[in-house]
């Protein structure tokens, strides 16, 4: 038989079901053929040592021959611009030769596969440029399904700087005369350009957390990490986000497209681009921006800057959420001019909500939460119909809807239960407490119990924070003392700022948790008087700690001291800083089906004080007044929704087959539909008679 | 409400345009905030963003780090409670190296756990306690080296006291109040209260405190409003048929 050429162009999932044919046949008529095999090596000697050139040769055969061919097309789908095929290479080639493959070994190396690539009439630069694409999906597998060593992540890093530099600092072509860089002619699919940031954070992320190790490090690595300070150093990677979205200029593309929608004829999204700058103008830099700019909101969450985040989402924050919130208007340019991938919404949503969570603005959190939660679950439904390609993708983001879960259960138990707030999503709540049950009743009721629960869920669900700075490698009389250290002498829980960011950030989260503890009790007393006295609200009180725990009764007037502290406590936490302003008509509040109800800020950070709670109460010297707010019998949706389902049934039958008449009778008009609009049609009475 | 928080007036266009730039990750711009800073000292004034910006260069260059900074900033922020401001700033005071490159030892290992609880008890609204605790011997160190210099420092707390207390209390006993504020002499409470612009009732006994939006309270019954172009689709719907 022939044997099958290098660079065939046969269907690619035909050629997967006899994959393994192939790869024999290939060991098989090595020895045949060395014509191709010199050509290949009189083409590479130049570039490498001999011995290397025989070991690359040897891998290239031992490449399966569909692999070959999927690389080839890949690069010429990605000379020709051709956007439908590298998406589908992307999307659904590359995972399955994946799976089929390399499940659990690296793909080829860049310079195995290099030789490939020469047929396509591509201009050297092309080649390298493909190359380095080429790496990214290199590294993110070896990071997603192998353990990276050390060599892999400066590489991954050095790759990496490489392609943005490419990005953002190519030089214009030969006839433009400027010094000036120029925006560079490739095209790449979103969810290419999305993983590539994604990537390039989680990479950084994984990075810091591994540096942070000291005791677990060779000697080798120690050196080498003495020597390498400025391998992903956060520095840089806030520079690359920075640049890109300096370039793109998105921020101020948003801000001249909410201009044009105030217009009378709003200009197409396009030209308004067009008219920023020349990089604005094409779709792959304005995507890039967009999410380089969620990419910084990612960063800055993990080294713990929560306003800083919130802040660099300050144009895009409103368009993302601005539209998705209750009675907002919507943005008309909102889902066309910037990609809105399942992906970076989950992950946006996320950190915007645990933002606000360590800001203590609970209910912007739980609105942030239950927006995205509602979004998932619409996929996952959907996901049945349309076939998720990619299954990996949609376990990541499954992930992070359960941790969002997680926060939201948080949230919930922090906003003083009785809140208007938790009352509209009852649809979250009670998945949230199929989900987490358990430490949901712990949460609510308050105590030492509630925040063993806090803790547990705060661990599971937070982002992975990271150290900003390296441990000392550079000076070895620091890594030599740390390493040297007493584990006795580490800092223990004792200590009020241990020294893992994760826990640090939790200490915080618990303080704020914790001082809310004593509170739901407080509230059972509230809510059975209208008017109560301190003294009678301590010696509650008092019941309580004896039954509890051991100490001792407290004197009377401490007691009481303690009482109106406390309730100075309650007071504050029912007050919150709120993105969305409930108007402040006695009717409109906490309704969310007239838009004139809610007022939104602009930026994520703007916001006013709200109550939060439905018990409102002020002392009066020694005496505590209290005022309940109820809300009053909804019939409005319930009546909607039943007119609706009469009119419905109605139109129903009126739309069905006349029953069959009797014998011999015409067949009269089975199944022929009426249009509604018809007056002709009458009450039961004129209906006999046609009948009959 | 949170807009001067955001943006205090008091903050110069220079400071703005390092804040809200990329300017704030340059390390040579250290200074300027740190000057801004003690003029927020000297002057009772308050940037909560720009002192983060501050923290946020300590903490990608170590080298830079100033104890005495981050003590006047957390000190500054304990003023701000009940807002998060003093969270925040913990949360971006990073692991120290041991190295660190001082010239005496680091005095913020030592008072960062005595203020946390000062906070703590701010946050918890335990003003007598706060008091206590603040003119104890233990913080001897703390209030001779960086409180006094700041200035109003004591009154920014008495500021965290009336904002719960006005949230809270329609009327309240003049010794609470005092207790509260930890003023020395009854003549010293009344001069505070008359600067507040509250009045005492005829015996001075009790202090009114005026009408704001968190202490007047009315239950309120939610009753839905139904506008009418909400229903014109079912109306309109019903009467095509």
């Amino acid at each position: 038989m022939s044997r099958p050429t290098l660079w065939s162009t046969a269907d690619m999932d035909d050629d997967l079901a006899d994959a393994v044919d192939v790869e024999l046949s290939m060991y098989a008529q090595q020895g045949q053929n060395p014509a191709i095999y010199d050509q290949l090596g009189a083409q590479i000697e130049q570039l490498e040592p001999l011995l290397a050139i025989q070991q690359h040769m040897a891998a290239l055969a031992a490449v399966p021959d569909v692999v070959k061919s999927f690389i080839v097309s890949f690069h010429q789908a990605i000379l020709n611009r051709d956007l439908p095929s590298i998406t589908m290479f992307y999307t659904t080639t590359f995972p399955k030769l994946t799976d089929r493959f390399y499940s659990r070994a690296e793909w080829p190396e860049p310079e195995i596969i290099a030789p490939l690539l020469s047929s396509n009439n591509a201009t050297e630069d092309q080649v390298h440029i493909f190359l380095v694409l080429y790496r990214d999906l290199y590294y993110r597998h070896v990071y997603s399904r192998l353990q990276p060593n050390i060599d892999d992540r400066f590489h991954s890093y050095e790759n990496s700087c490489e392609l943005f530099n490419y990005l953002l600092n190519s030089p214009s072509s030969a006839n433009d005369e400027s010094d000036e860089p120029a925006p560079v002619d490739l095209v790449l699919p979103e969810q290419w350009l999305w993983d590539i940031i994604d990537e390039f954070i989680y990479q950084f992320q994984v990075f810091c957390s591994w540096r942070s190790k000291v005791k677990s490090k060779t000697d080798d690595e120690l050196m080498m990490l003495a020597d390498g300070t400025g391998v992903w150093s956060s520095y840089s990677v806030l520079n690359v986000l920075y640049s890109l979205i300096q370039k793109s200029k998105i921020n101020e593309y948003i801000v001249a497209l909410k201009e044009e929608q105030g217009k009378e004829n709003p200009r197409p999204a396009e030209e308004v681009a067009q008219s920023i700058s020349p990089y604005t103008a094409l779709p792959l830099y304005r995507t890039l921006g967009y999410f380089s700019v969620l990419g910084l909101l990612r960063v800055h969450v993990l080294l713990g800057d929560f306003t800083l985040g919130l802040k660099v989402m300050d144009q895009v924050g409103e368009f993302l959420l601005g539209g998705s919130s209750f009675g907002a208007k919507t943005n008309k340019y909102s889902f066309t001019a910037l990609p809105t991938l399942p992906a970076t919404h989950i992950s946006t949503h996320y950190y915007v909500g645990f933002c606000y969570m360590m800001l203590r603005r609970y209910p912007d959190a739980i609105r942030t939460f239950v927006t995205v939660l509602n979004f998932f679950q619409r996929m996952q439904r959907m996901r049945n119909y349309s076939g998720y390609e990619r299954k990996d993708q949609y376990d990541q983001i499954a992930k992070t809807a359960d941790r969002t879960l997680a926060l939201y259960a948080m949230c919930h138990s922090l906003v003083l239960p009785g809140s208007p707030f938790t009352r509209l999503d009852d649809n979250i709540t009670n998945t949230a407490k199929e989900r987490y049950g358990d430490q949901m009743g712990r949460m609510s009721r308050g105590g030492s119990d509630a925040l063993v629960a806090f803790e547990e869920l705060f661990l599971y669900a937070c982002p992975k924070f990271i150290n900003a700075n390296s441990p000392p490698y550079d000076d070895p009389e620091a890594i030599a003392l740390l390493l040297n250290a007493d584990p006795a002498d580490a800092a223990e829980g004792s200590s009020p700022i241990p020294t893992d960011p994760t826990h640090r950030h939790l200490r915080l989260f618990l303080a704020s948790a914790g001082a809310q503890s004593p509170l739901p009790t407080l509230r059972s007393f509230l809510h059975l008087y209208t008017s109560l006295t301190t003294e009678k609200l301590s010696s509650f009180l008092d019941l309580v700690k004896v039954n509890e725990s051991d100490k001792e009764a407290v004197e009377d007037a401490e007691a009481e001291e303690e009482a109106i502290q406390e309730m100075m406590v309650l007071k504050q936490s029912s007050k919150s800083l709120s993105r969305i302003v409930p108007v402040q008509g006695k009717v409109d509040k906490g309704n969310d089906a007239s838009s004139a109800g809610v007022r939104a800020q602009g930026s994520l950070l703007a916001g006013e004080m709200i109550s939060t709670s439905d018990l409102n109460f002020v002392i009066d010297d020694n005496t505590i007044h209290i005022a309940e707010s109820t809300v009053g019998r909804r019939y409005a949706g319930w009546f909607i929704k039943n007119t609706e389902r009469s009119q419905r049934v109605l139109d129903e039958i009126r739309g069905s087959p006349l029953p069959r008449g009797k014998i011999g009778q015409k067949q009269g008009v089975p199944g022929q539909k009426k249009p509604t609009k018809t007056v002709a049609w009458g009450g039961a009475g004129t209906r006999a008679t046609v009948d009959a | 409400m949170a807009a001067s928080w955001i943006t205090p007036p008091t903050r110069t266009e220079l400071i703005e345009n390092l804040v809200s730039g990329v300017d704030r990750y340059n390390p040579s711009n250290v200074g300027i905030l740190e000057d801004y800073l003690y003029h927020q000292i000297r002057s009772q004034e308050y940037d909560c963003l720009a002192n983060l910006a501050i923290l946020k260069l300590y903490q990608f260059n170590p080298d830079l780090y100033n104890p005495d900074v981050v003590i006047n900033i957390l000190i500054k922020a304990l003023g701000a409670s009940p807002l998060p401001d003093f969270n925040l700033c913990i949360s971006l005071l990073d692991e120290r190296p041991p190295n660190a490159s001082l010239d005496e030892p680091d005095p913020l290992p030592v008072l960062l756990p005595v203020l946390h609880g000062l906070h703590h008890l701010l946050y918890r609204c335990r003003f007598p306690a706060f008091w206590r605790a603040y003119r104890s011997d233990q913080l001897e160190s703390l209030r001779d080296n960086y409180t006094v210099e700041c200035a109003g420092f004591e009154d920014s707390i008495r500021e965290v006291v009336i904002r719960a207390v006005k949230s809270t209390f329609t009327r309240i006993g003049t010794d609470r109040l005092g207790l509260y504020l930890d003023s020395d002499s009854p003549e010293e409470l009344k001069s505070y209260i008359d600067k507040l612009g509250w009045t005492l009732n005829s015996e001075g006994t009790v202090v009114n405190i005026p009408a704001n939006l968190d202490n007047q309270i009315e239950a309120v019954v939610v009753q839905e409003s139904i506008k009418l172009p909400q229903l014109t689709k079912v109306i309109a719907q019903a009467a095509r048929s």
